[in-house]
């Protein structure tokens, strides 16, 4: 072949080779590359909407949030970097040294900023932006932070926030929750959190190989939370939380016709701030308090009743005809069940069922519990709310328990005997109540027979859920009974010797019960439950103190908490 | 006649309005007004290279023939002079100041080179009119020529541009395999010049030594010497098969992909227009370089032959080794897209060759 056509076909040859690598690097792997080059040049800038925010009853802030100023540097230059640090640290006083440790600690890469200062004040922020032209590599963002004006107010019902854990993050993910997303933990913040939580928002921009905005390719606006209303009143939150500090244990207050909760305590408690600004040594510190400082004791924790079961009792021994209001048992300070001896706290004499309930006499309720049968209390119990979730719009609720012979039989393979009927009768033994049941319970009086759903949330955004709870349940009591209970529970205020008579020097006419339960370890617990005003009831309260002494102990933060209701006219 | 003219004038001006757009669309993000210029300044180069072709293509390339010596020894003395007065871009010399723009030399000396080496192959025999150089001994037919083309290889190669001085020698090796010198000739040549390559590797420049290691493996180096072919095979791989649109290409136009409107015009140009516009534009490179190849076998002149085959050649590896490298398919070195890529003077030497090539078809009848 003569050498041209050799030289022709050369060059045929190398420019269909070009067209193969074009084919090769359009069409082949066109899709891989069209990718790469998407990812040099778009970013993402988020921007953040604001989580709902927490309001009581009548509409006032118990949690919001305030926009919080992060410093950030853009890492590229390393002097720049020096520059601005040195520069941050002049202006706000920190140390250069811990502005340094802050940068390498957050440094992801290059062209990520890296948040050196969190939360820092609004002068600053304004100071630091003045300083734009000179150092364009620090950033001042702001973003919305949980903002808790009351500190630890309402702490357990309202819960607090962290970044989402594992657990949490395998049961949301279809919801659309990523890791590192902040989600509540506890009370509202927890059960409410798809409303509360907002929607981050966000520019698409196109950059240039030095990262500088060219145009906007796409934008969504972030959307905010919903606000969660609840039943809470913030006032008598303070008052509550004012008068338990300091002792172990909760306090409810329930309005007793509709069940909304005006106020829920459990002490010791937690500040919510500390998980926004991140103060690890204090966190790891309450969560490793032996005293539980996250345990909502309101709804979380269940005691033995003690004397306030005395209330089942009593309406049980009623209803069934055991008793009637003109029975009455001696009270000799024992008596015997069986061949054993069970003692009363104190020698009564002969006791109807008013003084009985009044007097919390041991014997009168060993007495009535034993005609009842330990089987039909059980039952009794179930129909007033004990022993099963009330239905509370919080997570956590425990069931609490109350035993009977049946369930004894069943599960334990063991009798049930007249001596376990006697322990039942004053609420001791196996019984397990939360005070949140134990509220309920008092409702059931004061409403003259209605077993009530207690909740919490009052509204979500516009939508108001009061419509949307469970309807007040008639308990099967007789209007007799109910009244006659509800009479013993006024007489233990009125009565000289009754056991809140401590109660009876109050302006608002009081109705309620005491109890003191007997642990294995430490003093007793505490109970005091009941309503006011006793004719036209507004609440239900339960007091209740861990280990805290007798029910005097429990009747006079009870008392405490009506008095400063009653000089602030809540009453 | 009339034919070939008007057909490479047509390629070439479609070639180097295609050129124009791409420069248009590459630099119209830029912040300064000279940035947004260029595509204007290149619009008056077309028009000085139209004007060099129309004249060329009237100028009888005989004459080139008597001014042979000129040339090259013009061409030898710019190389000289850009050594000491060139200025300094990109970190090379290779620029020559004139009034109001800068020249290459190096393009032209391109030129010049192979107008000599056509001069020098198509001496006739005293005794009869066939080509001396069939019958040209080691010494005239390979050392002698290697000597004129290795002068200003070198000097350009020193500046550095070590692409255009490769460039000058494939074409140079091209031309002599199409003198029908004897193979064996050629084969001593291009062993002697391979050979020794291990040792040239130490005379590289730093840059250079890189460029080729990135070369096999541009992952070595992402954001220093491998960034450019990275981001090259990105701008034109994201084109798909319809390319993604008029200035809508990323890459080029945010200035991922640096030199996108001189070396890497053909990545702009393919990230815009796709598979199917890059393969046109293969296309009609392609064509333009068959009517070189048509207009050389058709002319029975040694030196027009000659002539014909070198500004063939030169097009076709200029273009080749330069769309290769954007692709990743051959080193990076300097070497401009003819009519494509933005510069003068590759655009004034190359619509002068083209010039020169329809001479040569123009004139062959005369003879």
């Amino acid at each position: 072949m003569e050498r041209k056509h050799i030289i022709n076909f050369i060059v045929i040859f190398l420019f269909f080779l070009l067209a193969a690598g074009l084919f090769n690097l359009d069409v082949r792997q066109g899709q891989k590359f069209r990718r790469l080059s998407d990812s040099n040049c778009i970013r993402l800038i988020s921007q953040f909407g604001s989580r709902g925010n927490i309001l009581d009853r009548n509409g006032k802030i118990i949690v919001d949030n305030k926009i919080s100023y992060d410093v950030m540097i853009l890492p590229q230059e390393k002097e720049d970097v020096e520059r601005a640090l040195a520069l941050i640290s002049r202006v706000l006083g920190v140390g250069i040294k811990e502005l340094k440790i802050e940068f390498k600690k957050n440094f992801v890469s290059s062209s990520v900023p890296v948040c050196v200062v969190a939360n820092i004040k609004p002068t600053d922020a304004i100071v630091l932006g003045e300083y734009k032209i000179e150092q364009p590599n620090i950033i001042v963002t702001s973003k919305p932070l949980r903002h808790y004006p009351y500190g630890s107010l309402a702490a357990h019902a309202i819960g607090y926030l962290n970044e989402i854990d594992r657990w949490r993050l395998t049961k949301l993910e279809d919801y659309g929750y990523k890791t590192k997303d902040i989600v509540g933990f506890g009370g509202v913040e927890e059960k409410y959190d798809y409303y509360l939580r907002q929607e981050e928002g966000g520019l698409s921009v196109e950059v240039n190989h030095r990262g500088k905005f060219t145009r906007v390719l796409g934008f969504e606006p972030p959307r905010n939370g919903k606000d969660v209303r609840l039943t809470l009143d913030l006032s008598i939150q303070k008052i509550v939380e004012e008068k338990l500090e300091g002792k172990k244990g909760s306090v409810i207050l329930m309005d007793p016709y509709t069940g909304e909760i005006l106020a829920m305590a459990s002490f010791p408690g937690f500040n919510p701030a500390i998980f926004v600004n991140k103060k690890t040594k204090q966190i790891a510190a309450l969560f490793h308090d032996s005293d539980a400082p996250f345990l909502n004791r309101a709804i979380a924790a269940s005691y033995p009743p003690a004397s306030i079961f005395k209330v089942v009792v009593a309406s049980t021994a009623l209803e069934l005809k055991k008793v009637n209001t003109s029975t009455t048992f001696l009270c000799q300070g024992q008596t015997m069940v069986g061949a054993r001896k069970f003692k009363c706290w104190d020698t009564h004499g002969p006791q109807d069922i008013f003084q009985g309930i009044a007097h919390s006499c041991d014997v009168y309720f060993y007495k009535a519990g034993l005609l009842s049968g330990a089987q039909n209390i059980h039952d009794y119990a179930l129909k007033l709310g004990l022993a099963h979730q009330s239905g509370f719009d919080l997570a956590q609720e425990t069931a609490g328990f109350i035993p009977s012979p049946l369930w004894r039989k069943l599960n334990k393979f063991q009798n049930w005997y007249d001596g376990d009927t006697a322990n039942l009768s004053i609420g001791q033994g196996e019984c397990l109540v939360t005070p949140l049941q134990a509220v309920n319970l008092m409702a059931v009086f004061a409403n003259r027979g209605y077993l009530l759903t207690p909740h919490i949330v009052k509204a979500v955004g516009e939508v108001d859920l009061s419509a949307r709870k469970n309807k007040a349940v008639a308990v099967p009591l007789k209007k007799k009974t109910v009244e006659v209970v509800a009479s013993g529970l006024r007489r233990a205020i009125t009565d000289p010797k009754g056991t809140a008579n401590v109660l009876s020097s109050l302006a608002v006419k009081v109705a309620g019960k005491t109890g003191t339960a007997q642990v294995s370890r430490g003093s007793t617990h505490a109970w005091f439950t009941g309503y006011f005003p006793q004719e036209r009831p507004q609440y239900a309260i339960c007091v209740f103190l861990e280990n805290g002494g007798p029910g005097y102990a429990a009747c006079v933060v009870a008392k405490q908490i009506i008095e400063e209701m009653y000089n602030q006219r809540l009453i | 006649m009339r034919n070939s003219f008007f057909k490479i004038f047509i390629l070439a001006l479609i070639i180097a309005a295609l050129g124009i757009l791409s420069i248009y669309s590459s630099t119209y993000q830029k912040e300064s007004a000279t940035w947004q210029d260029i595509y204007k300044r290149q619009i008056l180069w077309l028009i000085f290279g139209l004007v060099c072709f129309f004249l060329f293509a009237r100028l009888n390339y005989r004459k080139l023939w008597d001014a042979n010596y000129f040339i090259y020894g013009g061409a030898l003395f710019l190389l000289f002079l850009v050594f000491t007065l060139g200025i300094i871009r990109l970190g090379a010399q290779r620029w020559l100041r004139f009034a109001w723009f800068n020249f290459q030399p190096s393009e032209f000396a391109k030129l010049a080179v192979i107008i000599f080496l056509a001069r020098y192959f198509s001496r006739k025999s005293i005794n009869d009119t066939s080509l001396l150089s069939g019958k040209f001994g080691i010494f005239r037919g390979i050392i002698l020529p290697f000597i004129f083309v290795a002068v200003p290889m070198f000097l350009i190669i020193e500046q550095p541009d070590l692409g255009s001085g490769l460039m000058l020698m494939l074409v140079f090796v091209g031309l002599l395999y199409l003198t029908n010198l004897r193979l064996k000739y050629i084969y001593t040549l291009l062993v002697t010049m391979i050979l020794p390559l291990p040792l040239f590797w130490n005379l590289l420049h730093d840059y250079q030594k890189k460029r080729l290691l990135v070369f096999l493996n541009p992952n070595i180096d992402p954001l220093g010497a491998g960034y450019t072919i990275i981001q090259s095979r990105i701008a034109i791989g994201s084109g798909g098969f319809f390319g993604r649109g008029w200035l809508r290409g990323s890459q080029s136009q945010l200035y991922f992909l640096p030199e996108s409107h001189t070396d890497f015009i053909f990545a702009t140009f393919a990230e815009q227009w796709g598979f199917i516009g890059g393969a046109l534009l293969i296309l009609l490179y392609y064509l333009i370089i068959r009517q070189g190849f048509l207009i050389a076998q058709r002319t029975q002149d040694a030196f027009g032959r000659y002539l014909a085959y070198g500004i063939s050649l030169l097009l076709a590896l200029q273009v080749f080794i330069n769309i290769a490298m954007n692709m990743g398919l051959a080193p990076v070195v300097g070497l401009p897209l003819p009519m494509m890529s933005y510069g003068g003077s590759s655009m004034l030497v190359t619509f002068i060759a083209l010039g020169i090539l329809v001479n040569i078809d123009r004139t062959r009848n005369v003879f």
